[in-house]
C-alpha cells in the first residue's frame, strides 16, 4: 500500500462505528426513561422503584410504574423505533430527506381516517387504531399509483405526496370546524400525537406488529443498499426495482401506520430521525439506527414535554413538533441553496 | 462465453418506437460500440440489451433464452451494467461502493464471503482504484469516479458487460483513461464489452466492431476502417467531413466540415508566425535573407534586373538605363516614332511571364495552380489582394492531332504581350489598346483569354514560396465533361487540369508600381459600411475566401458560397465578424440555393435600403454580361454579388427591387454565362 493511501485513511473523517453508535443510542433510550422516572414530575424515590421493578407491590408506586410510567415508555421506545425506521426507508429509498411519510403525506393519511373515524362515526381504541391504518395504506397506495409511470417515480412520489397532504389537511380542518367542540378537542388531542394513552394492551398490539415488521427490515436494508445506487444500476445487478420499491413502500407505511395508530403521529419523529442517524454515523446510512434514534427522540422528547412547564404536561407530539419545524426549515433552505 | 443477440427488437416509450425491429449480435469477446447522433435511439437500445425495456416486439436473447423470462439475479451474473447517471449513496467509501458490485452473488443464506473480498480486489486492481479504496467516493475527481463505476460493475464478474455513455462530462484524457481501462479488461478478461459513445473518433478507435444507428435502425455495422466513411458520417450524423486515417492509431479519423468556420486570417497568423502549409524545401538563407517583394536580385533575368531598379525610382530613368539596347525586347516598328519607357513606368497594366510551380487539389470540383516567376515582383495593387481579377492568356490548343508533348507550353505568346512585360520597352502610345490589338490576331494563334480570381499572392522570400520568386494561387473551377473519351470544357478549364508543373502561362495584371487597391480589377468597394454581404457561386469562391482574409475585425455580415458538392468546401479564414456559409448544391439547380440564402439574410425591406420598388432595368444576359459595381458609398450596407449571370441577375432583381437597396451599395458580377465561351 503506498504512503499517499495510507495517509488519506488516516487524514479522513474520523468514523464512529454504527455499532457504537445503536449503543449509545441504546443507552440514551434508558437514560432518559429512568430520568423521567427518578427526576420527573412525579420522582419515585429509588429504593421504592428498584422494589416495585422487582414485582414487589409498593403502594403509590406500584400503580403509577406499571400502570402508567412504563406503558408509556414501552410505547414511546416502540413507537418511536416505527417511526424513525419508516422515516428512513423512505428517506433514503427517495434519496431526499424530505420524502418522509409524515411530510408526503402518508401520516396525514392516517390522521384523516382517523378523525373521520371518531366525529363521524365515534370510533375509539382499537377501532380507532384499524382506522388509521387503513387510511395511512390507502394513502399510499393512491400516492405510489400517482406517481408509479415507470421514470422519475421518486421525485415523482414527492411531489404528489406533498400534494395529497396538502388536501388531507384541508380535509382535516373541515371536519373539526363540522364537530361540536369536545369531540373535536378529542380529535386535536389525538392529532397532536401523545403518550399519555398507553396502556399495556397498546404496547403489546404495538410491539406483535412490529415482531411482524421490524425483523423484515434486514432484507429491506440489503435491497436499500442496491435501489440507492440508482434505478438503472440496481436492475442491472439483478434487483427487480418496481416490486422492491413497492414492497419497501408497503413496509414503510406499515411501520407508520401501526406507530400513527397507538400515539397519534408525533410529529417530524420519521423525518428527524434519518438524517439525525446518517450525522452520527459518519454519513452512512442505517436503518438500525435510525429505529433507535426514532426512539431515543420519543422517550427525550416525552421527558421534555412532561417536566418543561410546572403546571401543564405538554403532549408529546408539541415538542418534537417544535424540534423538526426548524430541521424542515433548514433542509428546504439548504436544498435551496444546492439548486437540486 | 454467454452470446447477447437482439432479434427484431422494437423498443418504445409511450408508443413511440425508438427502436425499430433491430436485429443484431454482439460479436462474442470483442468490443462494440454503438454510435449515432442525438435521439437516434443507442441508449434505448442499450437499456433493451440490458433488459432494463421490456421489448414493444422481437426480443433480446441471452444464450439463446429471452433475457426476460430468466430471473434478474441469473442475468446478472452474466450480464453487467453500467448506466448513464448512476447514483453514488453519500458519505460511501470506494471498497463499499464496489462491494455493491457483488450482490447478485448473494442471497439469504450466501453472506459475504472470501471470494465476494477478493473479486472487489481485483476489480480495483484492474480499474487503478486500489490506492482510492477508503476513501469516500464522493471526493474524486470525475474520471477517478467513473473508474470505480467500472470497477463496480467488474465486480460482478459478468461475461458481458454494458457501458452506456461511459465518458460523458469528461474532460479527454480522462475520456482516454476509462476508454483504456474497458479495453484492458476486453483483453485480459475476454470480457464482451458494449458500449454507447457519442464520440465517433474514439469510437473508430477503441472499437472491434462498430454499429451506427440512425432513427431506431442501423444504418452500418462492422470493423470501423470499414464503417466509418464520409458518406456515412453524413448520412447518420448530417454533417459533412472528411475522413483520414488516423495518425496515432491507425483507424479512420473524422475531421468535421460544419458550414459556419471562422478561422484566423493568414495575415494574422503569419504575424505570429504561424504559417499554415509546410515550409518550403529551401535553404533557410534565402528566404529569410531574401528582402521585401520589390527590392530583388539575382533570381531576376539580366534583362529585367536593370528595369526593376529603375521602377522603384519615381523619375524617369537614368541616363544608364537607356543604354540599354531596346530593340532586345521590342520589336516594335514604331519604336521610333515615341519615346519608349520601361513598361512598369506608364502602363497600369503589364503582362507576366510566369512558370507552374506547383498543382493541387482543392476539392472536387477545384483545382489550386501556383504561378511563379520573376516578373511578378511587378505584380500587386496595394496590400490588400481582395478580388483581385487578372487575365489568362491561354495558349491556342494544339492543332488537332499535333503531339502534345513534344509541345507542353504551345506557341510563342502572342508578340503583343512582350512589351507589356517589366522591364521591356514600351511606346506610350502603345500602353493602351492591346486589347484591340490582340483581337485583330488570328483566332489560332491568339489563344484564349480568361478572367480569374488571385487567390493568393505570396512576395517573394514568403516562408510559403517553393523558389525565390514570388507567387500568385489561382483556384480553377473544372467544369468538365468528358466526351468520346476526351477532357470537353472551356479552354481554360481544359488547360488547368492537364496543368503540370513546369507549363508556361501569360498572365495580365497589375502593375504594383501604379495601381493601389482602387485598381479596376477589384471591385469589392465596402466604403464605409460596417455590414456587408459576400453571395457567389464556386466561380467567386476564390475571390471570396480572398476578400474574408483581408477584412478587417469589426465588419459583419454574411459570406454565402454555393459549391458544388460537400468536398468543395474550403477552409476560409477571416479576423472580421462575418459568418461564413457553405452551401453545397447537390442535386439542386445553380443558384437555387444561393438565392434562397440570400433571400434569409437579406429582408425586405433591407436594413438601410434607399430607395423601395426600383426596377432595374433588363439585361439580356444573353448579349451582354451583367457587370454593374459600385463607387465608394457612405452606406452601412454593402453588398457583393458574383457567379452565372443569370443567376446573379435575379438577386439583383430581389436586392435593387424587392429589398430596395441603392445601387451604390451592391456590385453585381456575372462571371460566367451558362452556355457562352468568355469573350
Ligand atoms: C472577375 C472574374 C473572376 C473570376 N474568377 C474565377 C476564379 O477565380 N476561378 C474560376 O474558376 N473562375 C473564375 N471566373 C469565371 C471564369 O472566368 C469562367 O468560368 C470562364 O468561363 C472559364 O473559362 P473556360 O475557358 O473554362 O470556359 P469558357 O470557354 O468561357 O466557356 C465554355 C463553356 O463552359 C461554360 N462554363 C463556364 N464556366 C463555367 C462554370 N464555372 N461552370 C459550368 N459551366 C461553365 C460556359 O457557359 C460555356 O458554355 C471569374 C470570372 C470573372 C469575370
Amino acid at each position: 500500500m503506498s504512503e499517499r493511501s495510507t495517509r488519506l485513511r488516516t487524514s479522513g473523517p474520523k468514523r464512529v462505528s454504527i455499532a457504537t453508535v445503536n449503543m449509545l443510542a441504546a443507552l440514551g433510550i434508558v437514560t432518559a426513561i429512568v430520568l423521567d422516572l427518578v427526576a420527573g414530575r412525579h420522582p419515585i424515590e429509588l429504593p421504592g422503584l428498584l422494589a416495585a421493578l422487582a414485582g414487589e407491590r409498593v403502594p403509590g408506586v406500584s400503580f403509577i410504574l406499571w400502570e402508567d410510567r412504563l406503558p408509556q415508555a414501552a410505547v414511546g421506545v416502540l413507537a418511536g423505533a416505527a417511526f424513525g425506521a419508516s422515516g428512513a426507508i423512505f428517506q433514503r429509498m427517495l434519496r431526499n430527506p424530505l420524502a418522509s411519510p409524515d411530510v408526503i403525506g402518508v401520516g396525514y393519511g392516517a390522521s384523516a381516517a382517523a378523525v373521520t373515524g371518531m366525529l363521524l362515526f365515534g370510533a375509539q381504541g382499537i377501532g380507532l387504531s384499524l382506522i388509521a391504518c387503513a387510511g395511512a395504506l390507502a394513502v399510499a397506495l393512491f400516492i405510489y399509483a400517482m406517481a408509479d409511470a415507470g421514470k422519475h417515480t421518486g421525485p415523482r412520489l414527492i411531489l404528489a405526496g406533498i400534494a395529497v397532504a396538502a388536501l388531507l389537511q384541508a380535509l382535516i380542518q373541515y371536519l373539526l370546524t363540522r364537530a361540536d367542540v369536545r369531540t373535536a378537542g378529542d380529535a386535536l388531542r389525538w392529532l397532536t400525537g401523545s403518550l399519555s394513552a398507553s396502556t399495556w394492551e397498546r404496547a403489546g398490539l404495538l410491539a406483535a406488529a412490529l415482531a411482524i415488521l421490524l425483523p423484515l427490515l434486514v432484507p429491506a436494508a440489503a435491497k436499500l443498499r442496491i435501489l440507492e445506487l440508482g434505478d438503472d444500476s440496481a436492475a442491472g445487478l439483478g434487483l427487480a426495482v418496481r416490486p422492491t420499491r413497492l414492497g419497501l413502500i408497503l413496509l414503510g407505511v406499515g411501520l407508520t401506520a401501526v406507530a400513527t395508530a397507538v400515539t397519534g403521529p408525533l410529529a417530524f419523529v420519521s423525518f428527524l430521525a434519518g438524517p439525525l442517524a446518517l450525522r452520527l454515523c459518519g454519513g452512512r446510512s442505517n436503518l438500525g439506527s435510525a429505529a433507535l434514534i426514532g426512539a431515543l427522540l420519543v422517550v427525550a422528547a416525552n421527558f421534555i414535554a412532561s417536566n418543561i412547564m410546572p403546571t401543564v404536561e405538554l403532549p408529546v407530539g408539541v415538542v418534537t413538533g417544535a424540534l423538526g419545524a426548524p430541521f424542515l426549515i433548514w433542509v428546504l433552505v439548504r436544498t435551496n441553496k444546492e439548486g437540486t | 462465453m454467454a452470446l447477447l443477440e437482439a432479434q427484431d427488437l422494437t423498443l418504445a416509450y409511450d408508443a413511440v418506437s425508438i427502436v425499430d425491429e433491430l436485429s443484431l449480435q454482439l460479436p462474442a469477446g470483442e468490443v462494440t460500440i454503438i454510435v449515432g447522433a442525438n435521439g437516434c435511439g443507442k441508449s434505448t437500445l442499450l437499456r433493451g440489451l440490458a433488459r432494463l425495456l421490456k421489448p414493444a416486439g422481437g426480443k433480446v436473447l441471452l444464450d439463446g433464452q429471452d433475457i426476460h423470462t430468466r430471473p434478474a439475479r441469473e442475468v446478472a451474473k452474466l450480464l453487467g451494467l453500467l448506466p448513464q447517471t448512476p447514483v453514488a449513496p453519500d458519505g460511501i467509501t470506494v471498497r463499499e461502493l464496489v462491494g455493491r458490485g457483488r450482490y447478485p452473488h448473494q442471497g439469504w443464506f450466501k453472506r459475504w464471503n472470501t471470494e465476494d473480498e477478493a473479486a472487489v480486489e481485483r476489480a480495483m486492481k484492474l480499474t487503478g482504484t486500489t490506492d482510492l479504496a477508503e476513501r469516500p467516493v464522493d471526493e474524486l475527481s470525475g474520471g477517478q469516479r467513473q473508474r470505480v463505476w467500472i470497477a463496480m460493475a467488474l465486480a460482478q464478474e459478468t461475461e458481458l458487460l454494458l457501458l452506456d455513455e461511459p465518458t460523458t462530462y469528461l474532460d479527454v484524457a480522462h475520456q482516454l483513461e476509462v476508454l483504456d481501462v474497458i479495453s484492458e479488461l476486453n483483453r485480459t478478461r475476454g470480457t464482451t464489452v458494449v458500449i454507447v459513445l457519442h464520440d465517433l473518433n474514439l469510437a473508430a478507435r477503441y472499437a472491434d466492431h462498430l454499429v451506427a444507428l440512425k432513427q431506431g435502425k442501423i444504418v452500418a455495422a462492422g470493423h470501423p476502417a470499414a464503417v466509418v466513411t464520409e458518406d456515412m458520417v453524413k448520412n447518420v450524423f448530417g454533417m459533412p467531413c472528411r475522413v483520414i486515417p488516423d495518425p496515432v492509431a491507425g483507424t479512420p479519423l473524422v475531421l468535421p466540415i460544419g458550414r459556419h468556420r471562422v478561422l484566423r486570417a493568414e495575415s494574422v497568423l503569419a504575424a505570429k508566425g504561424i504559417y499554415r502549409t509546410k515550409p518550403p524545401e529551401v535553404e533557410p538563407e534565402s528566404s529569410i535573407g531574401a528582402p521585401s517583394p520589390v527590392t530583388v536580385e539575382s533570381s531576376i533575368p539580366a534583362s529585367t534586373q536593370e528595369s526593376t531598379q529603375a521602377s522603384t525610382a519615381p523619375e524617369p530613368a537614368a541616363g544608364g538605363a537607356a543604354a540599354q539596347e531596346p530593340a532586345v525586347d521590342s520589336t516594335d516598328g514604331q519604336a521610333e516614332a515615341t519615346p519608349l519607357r520601361r513598361a512598369e513606368e506608364i502602363s497600369e497594366m503589364l503582362a507576366f511571364a510566369t512558370r507552374v510551380v506547383d498543382v493541387a487539389s482543392v476539392g472536387e470540383n477545384f483545382k489550386r495552380i501556383t504561378f511563379a516567376g520573376p516578373d511578378l515582383v511587378h505584380f500587386g495593387a496595394g496590400p490588400a489582394p481582395l478580388d483581385l481579377r487578372i487575365k489568362l492568356m491561354i495558349p491556342p490548343a494544339p492543332v488537332h492531332g499535333a503531339a502534345l508533348l513534344e509541345n507542353a507550353t504551345g506557341p510563342e505568346l502572342p508578340q503583343e504581350f512582350a512589351s507589356l512585360r517589366p522591364g521591356a520597352w514600351l511606346a506610350e502610345d502603345q500602353a493602351a489598346g492591346w486589347y484591340r490589338r490582340w483581337l485583330a490576331l488570328p483566332v489560332e494563334q491568339r489563344g484564349s483569354m480568361r478572367t480569374y480570381t488571385v487567390r493568393a499572392l505570396r512576395p517573394a522570400g514568403h516562408r510559403d514560396n517553393r523558389g525565390d520568386d514570388p507567387e500568385i494561387d489561382v483556384d480553377f473551377v473544372l467544369h468538365l465533361r468528358t466526351e468520346g473519351g476526351r477532357l470537353t470544357g472551356g479552354p481554360a478549364t481544359v488547360w488547368a487540369a492537364q496543368a503540370q508543373l513546369g507549363d508556361d502561362l501569360l498572365i495580365l495584371g497589375p502593375n504594383s508600381a501604379l495601381c493601389d487597391e482602387t485598381y479596376g480589377g477589384i471591385e469589392f468597394r465596402p466604403g464605409s459600411a460596417k455590414r456587408i454581404l459576400l453571395a457567389g457561386d464556386e466561380t467567386a469562391a476564390p475571390a471570396i475566401c480572398s476578400i474574408l482574409e483581408s477584412l478587417p475585425a469589426g465588419i459583419t455580415g454574411h459570406a454565402l458560397i454555393e459549391v458544388p458538392t460537400t468536398d468543395d468546401i474550403q477552409g476560409s479564414s477571416t479576423r472580421s465578424g462575418v459568418s461564413v456559409q457553405w452551401l453545397p448544391r447537390g442535386s439542386h439547380p445553380h443558384g437555387e440555393m444561393l438565392a434562397a440564402a440570400v433571400r434569409a439574410t437579406v429582408a425586405i425591406p433591407a436594413a438601410g435600403a434607399v430607395v423601395t420598388g426600383a426596377e432595374p432595368e433588363d439585361v439580356d444576359v444573353d448579349e451582354t454580361i451583367l457587370w454593374e459595381t459600385a463607387t465608394a458609398s457612405t452606406q452601412p450596407f454593402f453588398a457583393w454579388l458574383a457567379g452565372e449571370a443569370g443567376m446573379i441577375k435575379e438577386m439583383r432583381r430581389y436586392l435593387v427591387r424587392d429589398a430596395g437597396m441603392d445601387r451604390k451599395q451592391v456590385a453585381f458580377m456575372g462571371y460566367w454565362r451558362r452556355g457562352k465561351a468568355e469573350g
